[in-house]
Formats: structure tokens, C-alpha cells, sequence
């Protein structure tokens, strides 16, 4: 492993991300709609409208929850309004920042390998004497820094927008909230990691970038669903059981870190991306 | 010494032999050839000699290092021009060679990628995106790439293509000079023969992968050129010039071309037309490295 290497890789393909307007469209659209635009929305919508449209599922929701903490974060406040509006705040938009740094690091890693083939740079890169492992780390690092460092930015923003928008209503700040804190800084940074490895290994195996993007997608998106379904149940919301997601996670990420560079040397890449 | 040594090397793609059982040596300090036509096995050759493939079968020498397990030292002392050149078009040239050196884990580069911009004609244009660059600024570019660790040995793969004849001359020129100021073994890859022609100490020919021939011009014309054609710049009639051992074979005004047995026979050919009629000039028919090339390959082929 070569540390200035890993880094000239991870530097070079972050800079690479601002030429092109197919990677950072949706990496900018993405927070900015989530973080800000939706939970603004329904703030400002209670606040002078008193309601947030047809809301008669949500209650219905609600009212079934099980006894727990959750149930009592919910209904510590009297009003059905505010119980709704926290209910969307602190649960049903929290999956959003998981999202947002699996799809930064899925659209960037999904680029990088398939990149150097389309760009020709391949080549030249692999007759340099940077391991490969370096090479993937590099790589690796390309995406998770700006998946990672976006998602805090957005959900800083999103918390500070949250508290100043609606300090009015509750009465106090409601972030930042335990729960919240294990998402962003245990959660986001392995289902990151994951996200990455996966797109990274099927962009280092396929022709095209389109192919990859694809791929990684289909590998991506019914994880995506499943996180979105369990959250958006809010069950399992809880700082426990995301701690222990963050663990299988980490777990997972280790065995996939063993199993690419177990997988990939040199050869292998050169023979299947360098025509 | 040989800096670079192949034995019975085969590589396959899929079921193709890109490599047939290829041996050939290149010495140290030496200009070598790698002659052949597309799809010849000259690019594969290079990435083997470089570790970045694996041979299926035999054994590489380089440098002193088998490159398909010690591959990043080899990598360390060998630079390699791709055919593509192989750079980032939306980075800058300063840029593409400030990346390029973190990965040969190169410090204080500075004043080197100064010092090859300047060389390469490439300083007022370093902070343009090599994207924007034209073909040969990109060869040019390319190859101070493959130069900014000072490598041993450089690998140039079809270096003049996409050049006009002004940008072949000097780069074909600065070629010559690194390897006559310090002593850089070079294997250039072409098909254009005529341009390596006077460059290159010597030739190595391959087909479809397996190894033809390998020698100096001279060694090759002794082998191949067999029957010689003279042509001799001179006023002498052509009834006049019945020398038995010397056929007259083709003639143009003020010309004659006769055929004889090999080379050690021409000055008996030269005296001989003397003393009927002045001699201005003498030459060799079909001695150039084209000639030789068909040769070769067509005695490989009966």
C-alpha cells in the first residue's frame, strides 16, 4: 500500500466528479430537494395551513404503534399536528440520508474503473508501479469522501433548517436526536462503504459505464427498498437496532474488502478492461 | 547484457495465441526494433515484458526481475509510451504529469516536469487541458510521462503515429539523444519502417506472435539480401557492358543495374566497368529494412 499513490488516485477522481455534469447533477439535486425543499415544505405547510393534506393513513399509523419510545417521542406532544410533523421529521425523512450518500457513492464508484477504460487511462495507470490494492483504495476513497462529507453537510443542514423552521411549533430544537447521531456517524459510513464496494466490483468486470451504472443499480436499489420499507415502519428506528445494522454492515464491508483484493490482481484487470 | 530476456513466452486470449513460444533478447544501452504487422503480438510483448499481463507459458527477465511476480520494481525502472499515450484529457499537462509522479512515488518533482515541458516544447502549453492538445503534443506529452522517473529501459509503442513528418523527425531526434546522453535502453514498436531504420541498432521481426528474426542491418543483409543488384551511375553503352559474371539487368539513361553474387564481388564489378567508362556512383538495390522485412517474412512463409 502506497499512501501519496491511494491519494493521487482519491484527489485526481474527486476532481474529475466537478467535469462531469452526469455525476454531480444528482449529487447536488439530490441533498438539496431532501434536506431542504421537503421538510421546509411540510414545516411551513402546518405552520400556515394547519394540516399536510389527507393525513387520516398517518394517523391511523400512529395510533397502532407499539408501546415503546418511539410511541412516547411521538405522542409527547398534544396536538395531532405537531404528532405528524414529528413523526415526518425525526422518522419517515430519516432514511433519506441514508439514500443520498448510497447514491453518491454508487454513481461516483460505478465511474471510476469503467472511467480509465472509456478515458483510455487505464492502461497507462496499470504500467505505473501503483498495486492494485492502492489503485482500489484510491478509488474507494473517490467516492466515500464526497458520499460521506455531503451527507453531513446535507444532514446538518437539514437539522438546523428543522430547528429554526419549526422552534416555533415544539417549542424547543428538536435535533439532534440520539437515534439520528448513530444513523449519520455509524450507518451512512458502513451501508457507504457497502454501496461502494459492490459498484466498484461490478464496474471493474463490465464494458461500459451505463453497464455498470446499471448493475450497480440493480444490485443497489432492492437493498434501498428494503432499508426504506423497515424504516418507514419505524419499528426498528432505534438506536440499538441501528447500531447492530452498522455492525452487519462493517462486517459485510470487511468481507468484501477481503474478497476484492483477493480477487483482482493485475492480470485479471488488464485482461478483461484493456483491449 | 541483456536487459531484457524472453524464453519460449506464450500468451492466449481466450483461444488465440497473442504470444507464440517468443524468445528474444535486447541488450543494455541498445535502440531496438520490434518489427511486424497489426496484430503481431508487438503491444502484447510490451505488457508482458511489463507484468501488467501474465504469460501462459516460458519465463521474462527483466532487468534482473521476473516482471509477473516482481512487477512494481520492473514497473519502477521502465517508462512506457501507449499507443493511445494514454492521459487525462480533463486535467492540465502539469497536472497529468504531477499525478503521474505521485504514482511513481516521486517527491520534489517540480523542477523535472519543468525540465521535460521545456524539452518536449510543451511549457507554453502546460496549463492547457490535454484534451485541447493535438495529436503529436499528446505523443509529446506522453512520452515525457514515461520519462519523469528517468526509467532504464522505455517502451515506445508506435510513437510517430498521427505525427506529421516534422514532429516524427524530432521526436525520433530526442529518442536518439537519450539514448546516446544516458544510455536509456529503448524498444520501439512501428511498422513504419523506414523511419527506425537508421535509428535502431537493431531489429527483431515477429508474425502473428512468434518470433521471426533478430539481428543488426548488417547482420540481416548478409542472411537475407543473397543475390545483389548494383546500380551504377555511369555513361557506359549498355552493348558495351558484357562482363559473363555481371548480367546488365535494367537500365535507364545514364544508369546501369547488374546483378551479382553477393557483395564481395562488386568492386571486381566496379573495376570492371572502369576500365571501359567513368564510374560516378554505386549503389545497393533493395538493402533497406522494407526489402529486408519482405524478405523475412517471406522466407518464413515457404
Amino acid at each position: 500500500m502506497n499512501k501519496q499513490a491511494i491519494w493521487a488516485v482519491a484527489k485526481k477522481d474527486m476532481l474529475a466528479i466537478k467535469e462531469s455534469i452526469q455525476i454531480w447533477l444528482p449529487i447536488l439535486i439530490l441533498p438539496i430537494v431532501f434536506c431542504l425543499v421537503l421538510p421546509a415544505g411540510l414545516i411551513l405547510a402546518i405552520k400556515y395551513f394547519g394540516n399536510a393534506g389527507n393525513v387520516d393513513q398517518i394517523i391511523s399509523l400512529l395510533e397502532q404503534l407499539p408501546p415503546g419510545s418511539i410511541r412516547d417521542s411521538i405522542l409527547q406532544w398534544d396536538e395531532q399536528n405537531l404528532q405528524i410533523l414529528y413523526f415526518f421529521l425525526v422518522y419517515l425523512f430519516a432514511p433519506f440520508f441514508l439514500m443520498i450518500p448510497v447514491m453518491i457513492s454508487s454513481v461516483v464508484a460505478a465511474s471510476s474503473f469503467v472511467g480509465e477504460k472509456e478515458r483510455k487511462t487505464l492502461e497507462s495507470l496499470l504500467y505505473t508501479p501503483i498495486d492494485i490494492a492502492s489503485l482500489f483504495w484510491g478509488k474507494l476513497l473517490s467516492a466515500f469522501i464526497p458520499a460521506i462529507g455531503l451527507t453531513l453537510i446535507s444532514a446538518l443542514g437539514y437539522m438546523l433548517v428543522v430547528n429554526i423552521l419549526s422552534y416555533d411549533l415544539f417549542g424547543q430544537f428538536i435535533f439532534p436526536q440520539a437515534n439520528w447521531l448513530v444513523l449519520i456517524f455509524w450507518v451512512v459510513p458502513t451501508v457507504s462503504l457497502f454501496a461502494i464496494f459492490l459498484n466498484v466490483y461490478v464496474s471493474a468486470r463490465v464494458k461500459g459505464f451505463q453497464e455498470a451504472y446499471q448493475l450497480g443499480g440493480l444490485v443497489i436499489l432492492p437493498i434501498i427498498a428494503l432499508f426504506v420499507s423497515q424504516m418507514a415502519g419505524i419499528m426498528f428506528f432505534s438506536s440499538l437496532v441501528l447500531g447492530a445494522l452498522g455492525f452487519i454492515m462493517l462486517v459485510v464491508d470487511l468481507f468484501l474488502v477481503y474478497k476484492t483484493t483477493k480477487d483482482f490482481d493485475r492480470n485479471r484487470l488488464f485482461m478483461s478492461q484493456v483491449k | 547484457m541483456a536487459v531484457i530476456q524472453l524464453k519460449n513466452v506464450t500468451k492466449y486470449y481466450g483461444q488465440h495465441a497473442a504470444v507464440d513460444n517468443l524468445s528474444m533478447n535486447v541488450e543494455q544501452g541498445q535502440i531496438v526494433g520490434l518489427l511486424g504487422p497489426n496484430g503481431s503480438g508487438k503491444t502484447t510483448t510490451i505488457r508482458l515484458i511489463n507484468g501488467v499481463i501474465s504469460p501462459d507459458a516460458g519465463s521474462i527477465n527483466v532487468l534482473g526481475l521476473d516482471p509477473a511476480t516482481d512487477g512494481d520494481r520492473v514497473r519502477a525502472k521502465s517508462g512506457v509510451l501507449t499507443e493511445s499515450a494514454g492521459l487525462y484529457e480533463g486535467m492540465t499537462a502539469k497536472d497529468n504529469l504531477k499525478f503521474f509522479a505521485a504514482l511513481y512515488g516521486l517527491k520534489y518533482v517540480e523542477e523535472r516536469i519543468e525540465q521535460l515541458l521545456e524539452d518536449f516544447g510543451l511549457a507554453d502549453a502546460q496549463d492547457k487541458l490535454v484534451g485541447a492538445y493535438s495529436t503529436g503534443m499528446k505523443k509529446r506529452l506522453g512520452i515525457a510521462r514515461a520519462l519523469l522517473h528517468k526509467p532504464e529501459i522505455l517502451f515506445l509503442d508506435e510513437p510517430t503515429n498521427g505525427l506529421d513528418p516534422e514532429g516524427s523527425r524530432s521526436l525520433l531526434n530526442y529518442i536518439r539523444r537519450l539514448n546516446e546522453e544516458k544510455g536509456v535502453t529503448i524498444l520501439i514498436c512501428t511498422h513504419l519502417l523506414k523511419q527506425v531504420q537508421d535509428l535502431c541498432h537493431s531489429f527483431v521481426f515477429i508474425d502473428q506472435g512468434r518470433f521471426l528474426e533478430q539481428g543488426t542491418l548488417i547482420e540481416l543483409e548478409d542472411k537475407y539480401l543473397g543475390a545483389v543488384k548494383v546500380e551504377v551511375e555511369t555513361p557506359l553503352d549498355v552493348n558495351e557492358a558484357n562482363f559473363p559474371d555481371f548480367p546488365v539487368i535494367d537500365q535507364r539513361p545514364g544508369y546501369l543495374v547488374f546483378q551479382v553474387q553477393d557483395k564481395e564481388q562488386i568492386p571486381q564489378l566496379l573495376a570492371a566497368v572502369l576500365a571501359k567508362a567513368p564510374v560516378y556512383s554505386g549503389n545497393i538495390l533493395g538493402r533497406d529494412l522494407e526489402a529486408l522485412y519482405f524478405k523475412i517474412r517471406g522466407e518464413q512463409d515457404e
